[in-house]
């Protein structure tokens, strides 16, 4: 039965008592095709039941629809993502077909996976506020909501500041405020937990466990904080849920996501090119936010760093410590307060920077322009003078093959976590001599972010990998740098 | 779309009331387009760039010119063309390149441009959106119009910051080495994909926007309450006194 949201005012009322917090039933949906090749159904007889107060792990690898499912159940898909859809859902009693979105304000709060796509504020006080004003509430009480949720997730220092000027976690815990100052029924969170550090991710486990709120958490990866966490897990596999005891689902999950294969960069065998290293000693440099009146601007100290051809490193620090700072000067789109970056024992400007060392961006969507898969491949070789057309195609299409990518595909309508091997995939075909990347992992099973570095060290790049996951950082290397205080020190 | 146009400062516009802002630039605005003498003209330009940089500092100020160059020059290049009648100042030959009078009209649209975009500028870098928003619906405004109008207005500096964003990535995308200097042309024609990759980047930010705006309420039944309020104003009176008489004695000042 395809639904339609158009004139929802003329349908009776739909306000059916339920003890389920959300009743999926047979639930089918296909994104509308921009080209000649029809889409696959993403989701397909879909059925799912969560209980009142019942708090759910929802794991599902790559590129299966996690967050189309989440879309769906909050609302705004297929209004915002036009698709077709079949089936019957209700979340705590209101049947999806018959309600707009902004009526399920205090049913159903989803917070986004890609926090930059959900800020309608200037700034974060007003993003936390801008719900509340939504329900009507006195003035007094939005200012004890809001200030609770700052308070809450850190955020009192940043309330006046604007969300272009936080760092990928920051954005995380505002959205995360706006959630708990809203405080829905159901939380749908999907990978919430990525982007936070080790505390706030604890928080946010602490929070999952006090609260009496239905939760559905879903993620691409286990984390150590989802111990003791859920009392059902489900996998989404080929379209479908599939609820079942924590071990089964774990174990299914792993074998899905290829996790049981060995590490890709164990015994890597790199074809080096020529040695190179990366090094800076006694580098400065400052951030300030224009948005807050600061009474300390951040400085960020690195007494010495060095990269060589082959190595991989992590990097790590809480959030907002200048890991992306320090990424920005190590590529050369910054220029630090004091010192210089050394290539091969030789001062290096920006311009040699920019070109010897690939900066993968947390948020992938700041590197994908184009309209299509092959266009974004291309653009770099294009710009290649020892390249022909013909040669080009063959790079494109291994890449595209290698990095699981269909080639007419348009970027802005795939998943993001298709996104970011779409974003590796054109810094393959770069092949530079250093990467960073920062956050990789984030929405990725650990199989795809560890083939993913593998492929970009094919040839002997170093890399240095910015995380918040201990447990893969781990599995990338056992050394590496650390930002603490100000200061970025070997660990 | 949310990119915020405030500067945090406390000089003494901070403290002006944001609904004798608001006057105070359509006042501006206005003014620009009064008959008054270039000199006038530019000698009020030049005290509202002192006032941007005593306000929001030299660097937004010379970040604001910075942005509207381009198109400044684009102006002052190609405007004397277009105005073939009068004394003539640079000819070629029998062929009259530039004329006096198309010299004034370009210095003039130059001076008017300049003046309407330090004015606006002024508005949203020394006044929170939220308040320009309340100020709006202080004139009357329904929510949504000014919502619209407030995200109009930042829709500007959203493109800028798209273009930013993807030059930069451009820059890090470049391949193989740099081998000479490009000139003038090849950087222009270098510019329209960044360029274009930033509008879809804006537009393809719209509905996303609808989709929060809807997932945080809006469209509700409920009357809209307010989380901040222009109390903290306490001289409203002297502030829009103070935003007409400016306007009218430079008038009387600069009039032709």
């Amino acid at each position: 039965m395809e639904k339609s949201r158009s004139g929802s005012m003329n349908f009776p009322d739909v306000s059916v008592v339920s003890t389920d917090c959300l009743k999926v039933n047979d639930l089918s949906f296909t994104y509308r095709s921009w080209c000649a090749k029809k889409n696959e159904p993403i989701l397909s007889h879909l059925f799912c039941t969560l209980e009142e107060k019942s708090k759910t792990l929802l794991l599902a690898p790559f590129n299966t629809g996690k967050s189309t499912f989440a879309r769906i159940i909050s609302g705004v898909c297929p209004k915002y993502l036009p698709g077709s859809m079949e089936g019957d859902i209700q979340v705590c009693g209101k049947d999806l077909a018959y309600t707009e979105p902004w009526e399920l304000l205090l049913t159903c709060g989803y917070v986004s996976q890609n926090p930059q796509e959900q800020f309608v504020a200037t700034c974060v006080e007003d993003e936390v506020a801008f719900p509340l004003e939504s329900l009507g509430l006195p003035q007094k009480e939005i200012a004890h909501r809001v200030d609770e949720a700052l308070m809450q997730w850190g955020l009192e220092a940043l309330r006046t500041s604007s969300n272009q000027e936080l760092s990928g976690g920051e954005r995380k815990r505002v959205l995360l405020a706006v959630q708990q100052a809203i405080n829905p029924t159901l939380w749908v969170l999907d990978e919430s937990f990525d982007d936070l550090d080790i505390h706030w991710r604890s928080q946010l486990a602490d929070l999952i466990r006090k609260e009496d709120n239905t939760v559905l958490v879903l993620a691409s990866r286990y984390l150590t904080q989802f111990d003791d966490l859920f009392d059902r897990y489900a996998l989404l596999e080929e379209g479908r849920l599939h609820f079942g005891e924590k071990q089964e689902i774990l174990s299914s999950f792993s074998r899905l996501c290829d996790d049981d294969l060995p590490n890709p960069l164990i015994n890597q065998s790199i074809s080096l090119k020529k040695e190179h290293m990366l090094s800076c000693a006694s580098l400065t440099t400052e951030r300030s936010r224009v948005s807050t009146l600061e009474t300390n601007i951040f400085t960020l100290s690195v007494p010495s760093f060095s990269l060589k051809s082959g190595e991989l490193r992590t990097l790590v620090g809480p959030n907002g410590s200048g890991k992306s700072t320090f990424s920005r000067l190590l590529c050369g789109l910054d220029t630090p307060k004091s010192g210089v970056f050394s290539l091969d024992e030789r001062v290096v400007g920006t311009k040699e920077l920019n070109r010897n060392v690939g900066y993968l961006f947390q948020n992938p969507d700041l590197q994908i322009f184009l309209p299509t898969v092959r266009e974004e491949l291309s653009w770099s070789l294009k710009r290649r003078k020892d390249l022909k057309n013909a040669q080009i195609q063959e790079m494109v299409n291994s890449c595209a093959a290698l990095f699981s990518l269909d080639l007419d595909e348009t970027p802005t309508t795939m998943s993001y976590p298709q996104r970011k091997a779409l974003q590796a995939a054109v810094y393959y075909l770069l092949d530079r001599p250093f990467y960073i990347l920062d956050e990789l992992d984030n929405a990725l099973t650990y199989s795809t972010a560890l083939k993913i570095i593998a492929l970009l060290r094919r040839n002997g790049a170093g890399i240095l990998l910015i995380t918040h996951d201990r447990t893969f950082g781990s599995l990338v290397s056992d050394q590496g740098y650390a930002i603490t205080d100000g200061v970025l020190g070997g660990v | 779309m949310t990119t915020n146009t405030f500067v945090a400062g406390d000089a003494f516009l901070y403290h002006f009331d944001p609904r004798a802002k608001l006057l105070s630039l359509v006042l501006f605005c206005s003014w620009f387009f009064l008959p008054i003498s270039l000199v006038g003209l530019y000698g009020v330009v030049f005290s509202i760039i002192l006032l941007g940089s005593f306000n929001t500092g030299v660097h937004h100020t010379w970040r604001t010119f910075r942005s509207i160059l381009p198109m400044l020059l684009f102006m002052v290049l190609f405007i004397p063309f277009n105005v073939r009648s009068g004394e003539s100042l640079v000819t070629f030959g029998t062929f009259t390149f530039i004329t006096r009078e198309g010299a004034l009209q370009a210095a003039r649209l130059g001076g008017r441009f300049i003046g309407i975009t330090y004015v606006c500028t002024l508005l949203f870098a020394t006044t929170p959106m939220t308040e320009v928003m309340l100020s709006l619906r202080w004139y009357r405004l329904p929510y949504k119009a000014s919502l619209v109008v407030t995200l109009a207005f930042t829709y500007i500096p959203f493109i800028a910051d798209s273009f930013s964003q993807i030059s930069e990535s451009h820059k890090l995308r470049e391949a193989g080495e740099e081998t000479q200097k490009k000139n003038i042309f090849k950087r222009l024609s270098e510019l329209l994909p960044t360029l274009t990759s930033a509008l879809v980047v804006a537009l393809r930010s719209i509905p996303n926007l609808a989709m929060s705006l809807e997932q945080r309420g809006f469209g509700r039944t409920e009357k809209r309450s307010m989380y901040h309020t222009l109390n903290a104003y306490t001289h409203p009176f002297t502030h829009f006194m103070l935003s007409i008489m400016i306007p009218v004695v430079l008038w009387v000042l600069c009039r032709t």
